[in-house]
């Protein structure tokens, strides 16, 4: 029974962490849209930033993706 | 040191973990083994041509063994090694040779030996890729020192391939990250870092190909290398930051210390994570897809897994599209965060002084 909940609390986990990425990522992306649309000469320095702020919501992300792999494989 | 030593520690419990499921995965023999496909092994894999055993170099007692494969070691004359899957159940012998199962090795009474530090097909690929950017790279420098490229337009394939990629990190990596006076000091270590990642991602997109950068331990050892670079490099005003934060009330000082030394650790925790991560998830991506004919199969019968496998398919040719773009969206993010850590440790804030 806890090794299932322990699955159980995994998957869930996973996906929570994924819908808080996504939502960063998605906000990140509008963000860099808008702005690349009122200025088009910024965009490469606006694509940079965008990646870079990205990775970070990613790296974020993968910490509570970890703690559902080690709570998945326990 | 000692987070140092923590964070080895979490990553070998990390990967020991691994390679445990993966070793229970194999023993029902009808499961497509999924883990196994994304960890290290002891043997290069040419299905289905056959595999090819590497060799194993253990330190054990103070002794060290040296055999030419896995097979020759558990066939030696002595039982001091055995295979961990044959510890519980009788040996089987073909043709009168113990052939290898979980490729696991340890002690005759079960417990593991002192240092395995046998070649695994990360290892290989690893080297295959360092190999690769030196073929590329020092000849390419040689051509710069003699002028070609400097004086006159570059020539040949390589030198316009890479002349462009280079001079993308050294202007828009390097130059805007670290800043003017001190960038010439890292570019070195960031193109290095760059074309290894690059080069080891790729291998993950050729047939048998194994992308190293998949296997926690090797960027580990890349993050551990940005974050050396950061703490030998930086300058007072960053330490100053860490311990004494200027410019706030004294009890709130006590409060970012702890704070600010986790966010040392945290920053090249994070950038081992992703780089394994990205790549580890692309691979399973495509044998979960793959692997969804099979399930269709036993579900709605043989049939209709024929009649929908051409999805599947096709969606892993566009997953397959998404890892090359990925190998060097990642090989980029690892070198720009490189940049940007060691740009925020060197800084000392000599302009706005002078302002």
């Amino acid at each position: 029974m806890e090794m299932e909940l322990a699955h159980l609390a995994a998957g869930f986990g996973a996906g929570i962490t994924t819908i808080g990425a996504a939502i960063g990522i998605g906000m990140i992306g509008k963000g860099a849209m808008e702005g690349s649309a009122r200025q088009p000469e910024a965009s490469g320095d606006i694509r940079t930033s965008m990646l870079i702020s990205a990775a970070f919501i990613e790296g974020v992300a993968l910490f509570g993706q970890v703690v559902c792999i080690i709570l998945a494989l326990s | 040191m000692k987070p140092i030593f923590r964070l080895l520690f979490l990553i070998l419990l990390f990967t020991t973990g691994i390679s445990a499921t993966s070793q229970a995965e194999t023993e029902d023999q009808n499961r497509v083994d999924l883990i196994g496909k994304v960890v290290d092994h002891h043997y290069l894999d040419f299905k289905p041509l056959g595999t090819i055993e590497l060799p194993r170099f253990i330190y054990d007692d103070g002794e060290f063994f040296f055999y030419r494969n896995t097979t020759s070691l558990l066939n030696q004359e002595s039982d001091r090694f055995t295979d961990a899957s044959y510890l519980d159940s009788q040996l089987e012998k073909v043709d009168g040779q113990i052939v290898p199962a979980s490729y696991e090795v340890v002690r005759s009474d079960g417990t593991t030996p002192d240092f395995d530090f046998s070649i695994t097909s990360h290892l290989i690929f690893f080297w295959l890729a360092a190999i690769i950017t030196l073929l590329v790279f020092l000849p390419l420098s040689r051509k710069y020192k003699q002028g070609t490229g400097r004086r006159t337009e570059p020539k040949g394939p390589f030198q316009n391939i890479f002349e462009t990629l280079v001079i993308f990190i050294r202007d828009d990596i390097a130059l805007q990250n670290i800043g003017p006076g001190k960038y010439q000091k890292f570019t070195p270590y960031l193109l290095t870092v760059f074309f290894m990642i690059l080069f080891m991602n790729f291998f993950g997109l050729m047939p048998w190909g194994v992308s190293s950068t998949a296997d926690i331990t090797v960027t580990a050892v890349l993050a551990i290398f940005t974050f050396l670079a950061t703490q030998i490099f930086a300058s007072k005003e960053h330490w100053k930051h860490i311990f004494w934060f200027p410019g706030v009330p004294v009890p709130i000082k006590f409060i970012l210390m702890p704070v600010e030394l986790l966010g040392l650790f945290t920053k090249p925790f994070a950038l081992c994570i992703r780089l394994f991560a990205n790549m580890a998830s692309g691979k399973i991506l495509i044998f979960s897809l793959l692997g969804t004919i099979f399930i269709f199969s036993e579900l709605f019968g043989p049939g209709i897994a024929y009649g929908t496998s051409w999805i599947w398919v096709l969606l892993t040719l566009f997953v397959y599209l998404i890892k090359a773009l990925v190998s060097f969206i990642q090989a980029y993010v690892f070198t720009i965060l490189s940049a940007l850590f060691i740009g925020l440790a060197v800084d000392d804030h000599s302009e706005e002084q002078a302002h």
